[in-house]
């Protein structure tokens, strides 16, 4: 059995510059430091937490999160905006890229990852699904996001969170959201797309026992045992340096190395009722979709479409093209791919810079 | 043309293993990434690419590129300055899936120790054996799952 690290702290809070800082050191110790891959549990303080490469003016309202005593900053991971806090299980992961029963490949490191959390679910009694690309899926329904980057030599860093409770009103507040007309509206639309542990079994549950069944699921996956360990005066110090350069660092936290934000919103009458559609793009890719309206449907399947197109192309030939890989039949009823994709083009037509 | 296992992989092309691409004219070599790597990772999101005038050394980490929530690595195929950026990409990062070793170009070096650097690349014939190699580990590791 192999011997990993483990940085384990659920009791306190950490803030966004600290949490960061560790995570960022943890490829580092492994292709720098000679030390194993390293799994890192905690939780942040209230938080929100941008991907690399995102417009953090355009995705949060920073004054209301100063307001509420929500922090903000910038990680070094991909993907869209988190909201953390006492009740989001943070994780993060070094990992070498020829780790053995790591899958090869972008697609391939994300379902081996992602099989691992679908398991620490079951163990705690949540059949949870992967869906692609990038997410953790109950009935059609975000339960936890993932997120990547390729850092120094082969070391990769994992990032995810996990949703064991969560606040949908915080959320609405402090994000600059697709401007849905009524906040009613916006509670419903983001309560069917989002779910939570709690919600899942009924009850709450204790943040460790989350930790612990992650950490297990860990351990079979890739025949490891853990120690619980803290950063050594090497990656202390290293900490120290992200904190100081990046995660407390306005160069770092407002960078404007990030595609231009867009969003925009498009109606279109169909033989099966009004379809709406909330459109957000990162240049010239899609970042976040809402599609709504007075028709008959699923949530699993609307979901499924939403899915299908966030992080692709949102030129015509592709929306159309990834929606009819996702399509089955009847899905909205009374809508067709090529409808559907002519209400997104619409909504394309209208966009506004944020 | 070249198309290899599948894919495109021009034969008048230099390859780094990190697969980012390389080609020579003179002193000046414009650089991207290759086939395999936009199949790979999917609908580019962003990259970020140093600024011109900067030194790179061959085979470092010169710059990031987005895709789905992953960020990968631009390695340096030759060490130089970089003179030239494609500004393009700033607006439409598809051209990198659209045509990558076309409109989807990233950046221009003008190199500074070509003679001694393109032994390190691959080339020509020995392009096969890696484009084998990176399928096999792909396929080992599905078989192993």
């Amino acid at each position: 059995m192999y011997s990993w690290r483990l940085f384990k702290d659920t009791i306190n809070l950490v803030s966004t510059a600290l949490g960061l800082s560790i995570d960022d050191i943890l490829p580092l110790s492994l292709s720098r430091h000679g030390s194993p891959p390293i799994l890192h549990l905690y939780i942040f303080k209230p938080s929100a937490i941008v991907g690399k490469y995102q417009d953090i003016e355009a995705a949060l309202r920073l004054d209301r999160c100063s307001n509420r005593g929500v922090e903000y900053n910038r990680r070094s991971t991909g993907g869209g905006t988190v909201i953390m806090g006492p009740k989001v299980v943070a994780l993060g992961l070094s990992i070498d890229i020829d780790q053995p029963g790591l899958k090869k490949g972008i697609g391939g490191i994300f379902e081996s990852l992602s099989a691992v959390l679908i398991k620490a679910l079951r163990d705690l009694g949540v059949d949870a699904g992967f869906r692609p690309k990038n997410d953790l899926e109950v009935d059609g329904k975000k339960i936890a996001g993932l997120s990547a980057a390729l850092e120094t030599e082969k070391a990769i860093l994992f990032h995810a969170s996990m949703l064991v409770d969560f606040d949908i009103p915080l959320m609405l507040d402090i994000m600059h959201q697709p401007p849905l007309k009524l906040y009613d509206k916006g509670y419903s639309c983001f309560s069917q797309r989002i779910t939570t542990i709690t919600e899942q079994l009924g009850h709450d549950i204790d943040m460790e026992r989350v930790v612990e069944a992650i950490e297990n699921a860990f351990s079979q996956k890739f025949g490891a045992s853990f120690e619980k360990d803290e950063p050594d005066a090497w990656e202390k110090k290293s900490i120290e340096d992200f904190i100081n350069t990046r995660y407390t660092n306005p160069a770092w936290i407002f960078s404007h190395k990030h595609p231009r934000s867009k969003m925009g919103i498009g109606e279109f009458k169909t033989p099966g009722g009004l379809l709406e559609i909330y459109l957000s793009l990162a240049g010239s890719t899609i970042e976040h979709i809402i599609i709504t309206g007075d028709f008959f449907s699923t949530t699993k399947d609307i979901n499924l479409l939403e899915s299908s197109l966030k992080w692709t192309s949102a030129k015509r030939e592709k929306i159309e093209e990834h929606l009819s890989d996702a399509w089955r039949e009847d899905m909205i009823y009374g809508v067709n791919v090529s409808t559907l994709t002519e209400a997104i083009v619409k909504a394309k037509e209208n966009l506004v810079t944020i | 043309m070249a198309i290899i296992k599948g894919y495109d992989m021009p034969d008048e092309l230099y390859y780094h293993e990190e697969h980012s691409w390389a080609r020579v004219e003179d002193n000046r070599v414009t650089v991207g990434m290759n086939d395999m790597f936009q199949k790979e990772a999917g609908d580019i999101v962003f990259v970020d690419v140093p600024e011109e005038e900067d030194e790179v050394e061959q085979g470092e980490v010169c710059g990031k590129i987005q895709s789905r929530k992953w960020i990968g690595k631009l390695c340096a195929p030759v060490s130089g300055e970089i003179v030239e950026i494609n500004e393009e990409l700033e607006d439409d990062t598809s051209l990198i899936n659209q045509d990558p070793y076309g409109k989807g170009w990233i950046l221009v070096i003008e190199a500074t120790d070509l003679e001694n650097e393109l032994i390190n690349l691959m080339h020509g014939d020995s392009l096969l054996p890696f484009i084998d190699q990176e399928i096999q580990r792909t396929e080992e590791e599905r078989a192993n799952a």
